[in-house]
């Protein structure tokens, strides 16, 4: 038996030069982008559109990639509120990656849009070793998910810049502390920035979007 | 669950330098340096390279997967190298925090969320 060693390559090279690409068309054309993450249900679809009603105030252009396994229901309610907006079918993917995202970019109206929200597949685990080219990471959590999300997946909460806990407005009927998820994700993140959200009634929008430079 | 797709990506990248160097004999171990970062189940990742290779010049090989720390950099300090780790009662994973160990302040990534081959153990042709 004999070694042969070297350097033969990084595979996750490849998704960070992906994800580079696309994060310098964004620059180009002026357009801030954030990747939306978290789990299904946990209200991302929603805390967008309450996002974008915000910065469409202010004047701001808004955008949104919906990125699902199936169907186009988030993308449908992008479009009902006048977002520009695009729908990825990852046919069984459990994540969007930087590839696919820079081929929706080609079919959105970038020099017409600010904002983009790149709404990932619902899931806490693989989306965090896949970079899209943003600016900033989102995650969301909801109250009824429980109070160990950030026990149950420390990875991806140590590598996210800003955490929504929304869906506070539930927290006594499901008997979930929200101050004991935040806890948690200050100990594995001491610089993120975590934001109280209750999406269907506003609370925290103006928050959210100051905690990701808005 | 995205252990295929790495284990194809892998397979092609070494399937192409094997092209342009070959060697004599059978590659029976591929020896790969996986970031801690990455959310990865190695045995999962193992089977996958085994299941792909099959067919392949590297039918028979073996994923030796290493994990690697995480290392940063602090603009803030200077400092250079690995970080303080979280483990707390309960989690049962010790969790890498990406804040500087000497001044806390934030860092950069320079190690952690790679997957990059750093080797083959090549069985000797038995000359004839």
């Amino acid at each position: 038996m004999h070694e042969i060693t070297g350097a033969f390559g990084d595979v996750m090279q490849k998704q960070l030069e992906l994800a580079a690409q696309n994060y310098e068309l964004l620059k180009k054309r002026g357009v801030r982008a954030v990747n939306v993450m978290g789990a299904i249900g946990s209200g991302k679809t929603e805390l967008i559109l309450r996002m974008a009603e915000k910065l469409g105030a202010r004047g701001l252009r808004v955008a949104a990639i919906a990125g699902d396994v199936a169907g186009d229901d988030d993308y449908q309610r992008f479009r009902a509120a006048g977002l520009p907006a695009l729908q990825i079918n990852t046919g069984d993917q459990c994540h969007l990656d930087a590839h696919q995202v820079g081929h929706a970019l080609e079919d959105l109206p970038l020099p017409e849009v600010d904002v983009l929200f790149i709404e990932n597949v619902g899931n806490l685990v693989c989306p965090a070793d896949f970079p899209l080219g943003t600016d900033t990471d989102l995650v969301v959590i909801s109250v009824t998910e429980g109070d160990d999300m950030v026990r149950k997946h420390p990875k991806i909460f140590a590598q996210t810049d800003v955490v929504a806990i929304n869906k506070v407005d539930l927290a006594a009927f499901v008997g979930v502390d929200p101050e004991r998820i935040a806890a948690d994700y200050r100990k594995v993140n001491p610089h993120g920035k975590v934001v109280f959200t209750a999406a269907k009634s506003g609370r925290g929008v103006e928050e959210l979007l100051s905690a990701l430079g808005f | 669950m995205h252990e295929y797709s790495l284990a194809q990506a892998l397979l092609e990248s070494l399937l192409a330098y094997l092209r342009e160097h070959p060697v004599s004999g059978r590659i029976k171990k591929v020896h790969v340096q996986k970031g801690e970062l990455l959310l990865l189940s190695e045995w999962a990742l193992k089977e996958a390279f085994r299941i792909l290779a099959d067919g392949t010049g590297l039918s028979g090989a073996e994923l030796q997967i290493e994990s690697v720390p995480v290392l940063v950099r602090c603009p803030s300090c200077g400092y250079e190298g690995d970080v303080r780790y979280l483990a707390e009662e309960g989690w049962h994973v010790a969790v890498p925090v990406l804040a500087c160990p000497r001044c806390g302040a934030p860092v950069e990534l320079r190690a952690g969320k790679d997957l990059a081959i750093v080797g083959l153990s090549v069985e000797e042709s038995t000359p004839v």
